[in-house]
């Protein structure tokens, strides 16, 4: 099956790119199973809508690293890291997880803990994030704007100058670069604290 | 010396993986002989691969709340099975894990003596401040040609299409006395022609220079307009007599192009440029055509103006305190009096209350010249 495994591996490359037609595909696979295995799990179809966009937000945060390569299939993955969140999730409402029958994998061959410790750094790299925007929120405007512009809006110079009002793109970039230097002093003084 | 001083420029071209084999060498060396660069610069990588990584997720889960409304809607027993390998897809797999490859590269941490600051440079927002100090000998003989020049010079409505320097102002009394930075109306290449305000409503009035002190960098107008007012009341806020303490918030107010911008900081050191005592240092993002936006501290007192913005190396910006202008303001000849408030209005208002009480007393400064 070796031809299935490059095309996982590459689908999974077109995911961690964020690529649509990739994200699409896998979307569209799994989620309707994942759906129907929570919704015996005690869970609604919102549950399962969040769920599987964070498993796949774990996934995506997988993907951008080079060296990783799936042992096992993407739904595989996909369905455990629901499954292992989901149990968190019961676990911390004070509800005992009910362990059904699934129809796709069993989990009893220890590589539940992989995705334990996956779980694990996204929840870290999510905290790091919350961090982050937190900093950014307290950098003040026009700074905010223009570092969301540059980062989360994929705006490039041009266009930043354009609707900052700056004379060039390169005004604007210094800009950035100003608007970096407090974010970096505000940002490591938070987390020194 | 190759690569550049500026540790963003450096951490992006970094990251981009952009640097010549040369390049990356010399920053190896630079980051094994400094260990301040190299914490500077590690911090710096980081916070870019931080931002980076956080807009592409925020983007990818922006994505699947779309992609979950279309699928959430079809029905799974015809949702396909087996998914076939677009070409494209290959051209992203091998863009991903070339970014991959060059973003886990990075750990060093070290420099080099050889570092050399570049010479600070002193960016006045709408030009240089070396040309005023040359300006600065011809000063009284200037002044009063200028000033004449003003008033040969009354143009009906302003020719937008001349503007040549464009600045911020803010009201010294409600009847039209304003102040600005004198590097608006003068770039030192010779005499403007005419000096219009545009207010927040945008209505243009023509203004003439009353003082200015190219020195400290401010200049004195007044609306030519009879019976002229700012706003309905005295102006709003009163103007600082001594000195604001480190690490005073601060706030202004702006135009950049024709809209009013607000940024906030705080006075970063006390002194200026050089350790001018006239000026203080500010930790403030701003931008083109807000030189002559006050300095108002939490409370609606007028620190100072907005003069300069370091190079870029340097993240300062840097104003003139509200003592030299009211140094300025006193000791102005017998036939101008200005009265400046000695009420504040905004010291118990909310910040969105400040500004919007502010908005009406200051204006964009527009320099005609042909």
């Amino acid at each position: 099956m070796l031809s299935q495994t490059n095309t996982e591996q590459q689908l999974l490359a077109a995911l961690g790119a964020g690529d649509r037609s990739a994200t699409h595909n896998i979307y569209q696979q799994y989620y309707h199973i994942i759906n129907g295995w929570l919704i015996k799990n005690g869970g609604s179809s919102a549950d399962a809508a969040d769920l599987f966009q964070e498993a796949m937000v774990v996934l995506f945060g997988k993907a951008q690293d080079e060296d990783f390569r799936l042992t096992c299939s993407i739904g595989t993955y996909l369905f455990a890291v629901s499954k292992n969140l989901w149990y968190k999730k019961l676990q911390k409402q004070g509800r005992e997880p009910v362990f059904l029958n699934d129809n796709i994998e069993n989990e009893e061959d220890g590589s539940g803990i992989v995705y334990e410790d996956d779980i694990n750094v996204h929840h870290e790299r999510e905290a790091h994030y919350e961090q982050l925007n937190s900093a950014l929120d307290q950098i003040g405007e026009p700074c905010r704007s223009l570092l969301m512009a540059f980062y989360h809006q994929d705006k490039n110079m041009q266009e930043i100058a354009a609707d900052f009002g700056y004379t060039n793109p390169d005004n604007a970039k210094n800009q950035k670069y100003k608007c970096l230097a407090r974010l970096r002093k505000l940002f490591y003084t938070m987390q020194a604290k | 010396m190759a690569i550049n001083n500026n540790v963003w420029e450096l951490a992006e071209t970094y990251l981009a993986g952009t640097l010549s084999e040369t390049d990356l060498i010399e920053l190896k060396g630079r980051l094994a002989a400094d260990t301040g660069f190299a914490s500077e610069f590690n911090e710096s990588v980081n916070l870019i691969r931080s931002m980076e990584g956080n807009g592409k997720q925020k983007k990818f889960r922006g994505m699947l709340r779309e992609i979950h409304e279309t699928v959430a809607e079809t029905n799974p027993k015809k949702a396909s099975r087996r998914i076939p390998l677009p070409a494209h897809f290959w051209r992203t797999a091998t863009v991903a894990a070339g970014v991959a490859l060059l973003t886990s590269t990075i750990t060093y941490s070290i420099l080099n003596p050889s570092i050399k600051k570049s010479d600070s440079q002193y960016n006045a927002m709408s030009r240089e401040v070396e040309h005023l100090k040359k300006v600065q000998a011809q000063q009284q003989a200037q002044q009063n040609q200028l000033i004449q020049n003003i008033n040969k010079n009354a143009k009906p409505a302003p020719p937008p299409s001349d503007v040549k320097y464009q600045g911020t102002g803010f009201a010294l009394t409600n009847d039209g006395y304003f102040v600005t930075a004198y590097h608006v109306l003068n770039d030192g290449k010779g005499d403007f022609d005419s000096v219009y305000i545009q207010n927040h409503e945008g209505q243009y009035f023509k203004a003439s220079l009353v003082n200015f002190n190219s020195e400290a960098d401010l200049a004195i107008l007044k609306v030519e307009k009879k019976n002229f007012h700012f706003s309905k009341g005295e102006v709003p806020f009163t103007f600082q007599a001594n000195k604001a303490d480190l690490g005073t918030r601060i706030f202004t107010l702006g135009y950049r192009k024709d809209d009013i911008q607000y940024s906030e900081g705080y006075i970063s050191a006390k002194n200026g440029y050089e350790g001018d005592a006239q000026q203080y240092t500010l930790e403030l993002p701003i931008g083109a055509g807000q030189s002559g936006s006050p300095v108002v501290d939490e409370k609606g007192n007028i620190l100072g103006v907005l003069t300069a913005m370091g190079s870029q190396a340097e993240a300062n910006t840097y104003a003139v305190s509200s003592k030299s202008l009211t140094d300025m303001i006193h000791n102005l000849t017998d036939n101008t009096v200005i009265h400046l408030s000695k009420k504040n209005k905004l010291g118990s208002m909310t910040r969105a209350q400040q500004i919007d009480k502010m908005e009406a007393y200051t204006v964009s400064v527009k320099v005609y010249k042909k």
